[in-house]
């Protein structure tokens, strides 16, 4: 539930990034300070200047309860609200606009203490009724709210105790609990904005937390400002906010975000773009840092729809699927292949786990043997024809990268399969997916920081209307695998059962994985402290997570 | 496609070369546009390297490669033939762009020819439509139109039809308004002839000639048209077609400084084919000495 | 009076047919919900979807039928209102996105035609001036040469030659770099433009002056011995211009649709970048505007040149 919603930003997602040449509103400032030469290494932080960060994308709105939030709308979101958890650098959730956190002895009751003295920027102060409020209208989003439905009761959810103390009554007894509560879910607005918010929606631009930075402006696709929160409750406790301003400009293009970054019209930027990997190497200017261990990039099959609601069509596809050439032409030698849900370093990695591809000749039979028996659709259509099976690809586009990656697959399926291509804007491209109007395509997604917390994407629960379950797969000894993992009382049983659920993921051809999705973060030397975060009782903090960024710590030197 | 085929290609009967023949450049063009309407409707035959297959070769580093022997056009960035490519794009340039300007010959034209004919109100109703239409710049049309339909060979031949209709009606409208009133009509008339028979026997023969060179450069602007639309990304799916090889060549300028072959050729195919169109075109006007005035 | 009056209701009907054209079209074709709630618009089994499916139908309108939207969306587009995008909280307005881009689109398309104009004129006077000669010839062939190049093509072949080989000129355009820069960085997408028209202009101008050179007044300067270059500039040019401004004009329309390329490629926010962006989001409201715009600058354009012509010759009112 961490990555929650970030299907915004995978649909259509590419391990490398979508190049479209669309005209952009990049409007990067025009004081072109030029990046420090003199920064020595090791300076003491310096208060004062305006860090302006390039991002993959804009979001339609910064409301947690509302909006999709996907890496670019989390990064801003992350400098106007704290999150009531928040991860460490060693993966451990620790509390951060909460106090404290108790599980009953059955973990069946949460009881979560908020700390005390804190106002949201509008000068409401943070209580539980603030927590529950926003508890509510998000379960009631039918969006946002999907991630919050299926696991609470209908009433009784949530129980203020007294203005700072109140209890969370899940379901179910789960070790990942406060996990959920470490981004957009974790992320507390003021009461009154959201009241106001729900009376005028266009103040959904204008968010109002309690975190490091104070909203200031925002021009939909151009600019978002934040300032500096001199009130902030975390200065004491936590540390200093060093930046006076931080301005977050959406550049889609990948390459133009480079140029700015690289004329000093920007001073951080992110991307997935490998083809622009060995430019920021080269450049002794910029710092460059890689996180390959989040996200994965994979294909994804539409189990409830001929063809692919056949098993032996989906190991076809899979088999039919050059990974290796898709590996070498995309990734540009970045990278790696991934075969699973887990990087190999992982705890969790199935070693005997190895994704299917590069067999055309025994996706050749598969194919031939589900031909043979002249299937037909619900509607009576003939899902095969001259031998080879019936599909539709789909990607948002116009985009020439995607059409490339299409293009790419195409070759590589057509012994086997007649691949119709469907380029749907992004809105049809998202409309569909969740509404399991499709046969494949390529996503982005995985890789939680907690990895019980993509379960997500993968219970029978979350298959409806709007399915978070994209494939639309259900099985309930996958389901009775994840019921293990998140199992309090049995801790020790965790890593096998992961295990287990990778061998379940692979077995049901449901994803064919591609490559470990690679963030690139480059940033110019004049940036510094970004990783310096650290928790209330000075525990350094995670420092990126699948292109997300955290700037409180962050100072420039001049 | 910035401006119709009426004012952009207008280029004017020149006194001084004035010479009633065709001259070697038109049967240069010719021969041209012979070649590339064999390669679109035989490429499948030809023996040309697959289109779509990545040849991929580690022994020569990271696609693109540059031209050589085995890829004479060199290779674009996923190790795809420029050169099969560049000729499998004629295809669905070509039948477009003579797709297009055939409805809207079929079209237009016999809207024009009747209204030129009877005039009335089918001659206000269908002026003030050719009007309508041509207050949308075309590729503004183009652009509505293609985004909203599913794009394959068919709509988007009939896109561009839908855009030639007008200028096509126009002219056809013209040239009968001249011939309309002619004594050979009139006479036609007297002896009983119907109008059916006077529009194909009498008028039709006429209003052929302007037009026939209308056809050509009509032609060049629906295939710049289509040209513009996949560069644009808004052409036939899954097609291959010159303005999109032209805009993966083009799309970075990376590519394009690294890979200049992979945008040019294409660029080079479609300007000597439009050239050829243009050119053509304008030489069968002024071996007809047709009046720019009908325009 | 009465000819001006019926141009003007002609010129009025024709706007609303094309705008009832385009927003039949964009209405019956296209799903703008989607691109409001997202893929709540498709979730109709769910009461909390549908009942927000029913707040974005009143709050865009879209529970009404298309006529009464057509209407209130005709009244208040005369009044300069252009109604709200289709993004889930309806901002910005759209006044604000054409207010915002509609002036670079015009600068960019003037400095086309400041460039078309002024690559044209002396290209016609030499090559009138000459006419028959080989260079002449050559020139010809050169202005069949730049009309048969696409200006997609134009576009890419300038920005590898002056972009990347030679560096002269910024690859794109920043919208918030100080005027000067900016209208540097509208070089190479204002000749995009410019130069396919510069052709069209120098072929339709030579042909004038080569027929004015034949009149009497001018064979008269002549035997009076006045210089060449006199009698071209001061003789000829002028009596030859009329056809050529009114093309001018004509042309500028068009060149608005010239822009939608030449601001993509070179990555400019106009108008015409964004009807293609607009397009593709199915953001109805922006592309209803800015294809009105460009229809009414059509429109206008041509009924101006027409009253310039009746102004002229009184005859063409018949």
């Amino acid at each position: 539930m961490v990555s929650l919603l970030s299907f915004a930003a995978a649909c259509g997602g590419d391990s490398s990034s979508d190049e479209t040449s669309a005209p952009t509103e990049t409007g990067a400032p025009t004081d072109s300070g030029a990046p420090a030469t003199d920064a020595p290494a090791e300076e003491t932080p310096v208060a004062g200047g305006t860090l302006r960060v390039g991002l993959e994308a804009d979001v339609d709105g910064l409301d947690p309860t509302a909006s999709a939030l996907a890496v670019s709308g989390l990064t801003m979101a992350a400098a106007v609200f704290d999150p009531l958890f928040t991860f460490t650098a060693d993966g451990d959730v620790v509390p951060y606009l909460a106090e404290s956190i108790e599980p009953s002895a059955d973990f069946m009751v949460w009881t979560m203490t908020l700390r005390a003295g804190v106002v949201f920027h509008d000068g409401t102060p943070l209580t539980t009724d603030a927590v529950i409020k926003q508890f509510e209208i998000t379960r009631n989003d039918p969006l946002v709210g999907l991630a919050v439905k299926p696991y609470y009761p209908e009433t009784g959810a949530v129980v203020k105790i007294d203005d700072l103390t109140m209890e969370f009554h899940p379901k179910e007894a789960s070790q990942f609990f406060p996990s959920a509560l470490t981004a957009q879910l974790g992320y507390i607005a003021s009461p009154t904005w959201l009241d106001a918010v729900a009376a005028d929606a266009t103040l959904a631009q204008a968010p109002v937390g309690t975190g490091p930075f104070v909203f200031d402006s925002r021009t939909e696709d151009s600019m978002t400002k934040f300032v500096r929160n001199d009130a902030w409750w975390g200065t004491d406790i936590i540390g200093p906010v060093y930046l006076d301003a931080i301005e977050f400009y959406p550049v889609p293009d990948p390459s133009t975000r480079t140029e700015l970054l690289q004329n000093g019209d920007l001073d951080i930027i992110h991307t997935t773009d490998t083809d622009q990997f060995p430019t920021y190497r080269d450049d002794p200017t910029l710092a460059l840092d890689i996180d390959e261990d989040g996200e994965e990039y994979f294909l994804m099959i539409n189990t409830a729809k001929a063809p692919f609601d056949d098993i032996r069509v989906r190991q076809a596809l899979a088999l039919a699927t050059d990974r290796q050439g898709y590996y070498d032409l995309f990734n540009a030698g970045e990278g790696s292949l991934a075969d699973q849900m887990f990087v190999p370093e992982s705890p969790y990695y199935n070693p005997d786990v190895k994704q299917d591809g590069n067999d055309p000749a025994a996706a050749a039979v598969l194919v031939a043997e589900y031909c043979g028996e002249s299937p037909v659709d619900a509607d009576g259509k003939e899902l095969c024809t001259d031998g080879k099976v019936n599909m539709e690809y789909q990607w948002s586009g116009p985009s020439v990268l995607a059409t490339r990656i299409a293009d790419f697959y195409n070759e590589g399926w057509s012994e086997s399969f007649n691949v119709t291509f469907d380029e749907k804007s992004q809105a049809d491209h998202i409309q569909e997916a969740a509404l399991g109007i499709y046969n494949v395509v390529g996503w982005r997604q995985f890789g939680a920081e907690n990895p019980g917390d993509d379960r997500v994407w993968l219970e029978c629960r979350n298959i409806g209307g709007i399915s978070l379950n994209w494939p639309r797969y259900c099985d309930e000894e996958r389901d009775a695998l994840i019921m293990e993992i998140a199992n309090p009382a049995t801790p020790e049983a965790r890593p096998v059962a992961l295990q287990q659920l990778v061998q379940n993921l692979h077995d049901s051809y449901a994803y064919i994985f591609m490559t470990y999705s690679s963030w690139a973060i480059v940033q110019s030397e004049k940036v510094h402290g970004r990783c310096d975060r650290v928790g209330s009782d000075g525990v350094p903090l995670v420092c990126s997570t699948n292109g997300r960024l955290y700037f409180q710590s962050t100072w420039l030197s001049n | 496609m910035s401006t119709n085929p009426a004012t952009s290609t207008a280029i004017t009967p020149d006194e001084t070369i004035v010479k009633k023949k065709l001259g070697v450049g038109f049967w240069l063009c010719v021969t041209w546009l012979g070649l590339m309407a064999f390669i679109a409707l035989f490429t499948p035959l030809l023996p040309l390297k697959s289109p779509t297959q990545n040849f991929l070769d580690p022994a020569n580093g990271r696609p693109p490669y540059s031209p050589s022997w085995k890829h004479w056009f060199g290779s674009d960035k996923d190790a795809r033939d420029v050169f099969a490519r560049t000729l499998h794009g004629a295809r669905i340039s070509l039948t477009v762009g003579f797709a297009a300007i055939t409805a809207g010959f079929l079209v237009g034209g016999t809207v024009g020819v009747i209204s030129g004919y009877f005039k009335g109100w089918i001659d206000r109703i269908s002026s003030f439509v050719f009007i309508v239409l041509l207050s949308f710049p075309s590729l503004v049309l183009a652009i509505l139109l293609t985004s909203l339909i599913e794009r394959s060979l068919l709509t988007i031949s009939l896109v561009l039809g839908l855009l030639s209709i007008a200028p096509v009606g126009r002219l056809a409208r013209a040239a009968t308004l001249q011939f309309a009133d002619r004594e050979f009509v009139l006479a036609a008339r007297q002896i009983g002839a119907t109008n059916r028979r006077i529009i194909i026997k009498e008028i039709l023969p006429n209003v052929a000639i302007p037009m026939s060179s209308l056809a050509l450069l009509g032609m060049a602007v629906a295939v710049v048209a289509e040209g513009g639309l996949s560069f644009l990304g808004l052409s036939v799916e899954k097609g291959i077609t010159w303005g999109g090889l032209i805009q993966l060549g083009s799309e970075s300028s990376k590519t394009l400084e690294e890979a200049p072959w992979i945008a040019f050729f294409p660029i080079l195919m479609l300007f000597l084919t439009v050239l050829s169109l243009n050119f053509a075109g304008d030489r069968v006007r002024n071996y007809f000495d047709v009046k720019e005035t009908t325009l | 009076m009465r000819y001006y009056v019926q141009r003007v209701a002609l010129a009025i009907l024709l706007l609303l047919a094309v705008s009832m054209l385009t927003f039949g079209a964009l209405n019956v074709l296209g799903d703008p919900l989607f691109n409001i709630l997202g893929p709540v618009a498709g979730d109709v089994n769910n009461p909390e979807s549908v009942e927000m499916i029913n707040t974005a139908k009143r709050e865009f309108n879209l529970d009404r039928s298309l006529p009464v939207r057509y209407g209130l969306w005709v009244s208040d587009f005369v009044q300069g209102d252009f109604g709200v995008t289709f993004s889930s909280t309806g901002q910005p307005p759209v006044s604000g996105v054409i207010s915002e881009r509609l002036p670079r689109t015009i600068s960019l398309v003037l400095m086309a035609q400041f460039f078309a104009i002024f690559v044209s004129i002396p290209w016609a006077l030499i090559t009138a001036s000459r006419a028959g000669k080989v260079s002449d010839r050559i020139s010809t062939i050169n202005a069949f040469f730049l009309v048969a190049m696409p200006n997609f093509a134009i576009a890419v072949i300038l920005k590898f030659v002056f972009s990347i080989k030679l560096d002269w000129m910024p690859l794109t355009y920043k919208a918030d770099d100080p005027l000067s820069s900016r209208i540097f960085q509208m070089v190479l997408p204002a000749l995009t433009i410019g130069l396919p028209v510069a052709a069209v202009y120098q072929r339709l101008l030579r042909t004038d002056l080569i027929t004015t050179l034949q009149q009497d007044f001018i064979l008269l300067a002549r035997t009076k011995g006045l210089s060449k270059w006199r009698i071209l500039f001061v003789h000829a040019l002028r009596p030859s211009l009329f056809s050529f401004i009114t093309v001018v004009g004509l042309n500028t329309g068009a060149l608005i649709g010239g822009s939608i390329v030449s601001e993509t490629v070179f990555r400019i926010p106009g108008i015409g970048s964004t009807l293609v962006e607009s397009v593709l989001r199915n953001d109805f409201p922006v592309v209803l505007a800015i294809v009105m715009i460009v229809a009414s600058s059509f429109v206008i354009i041509n009924l101006l040149v027409d009253f310039a012509y009746t102004l002229i010759d009184p005859r063409v009112r018949r």
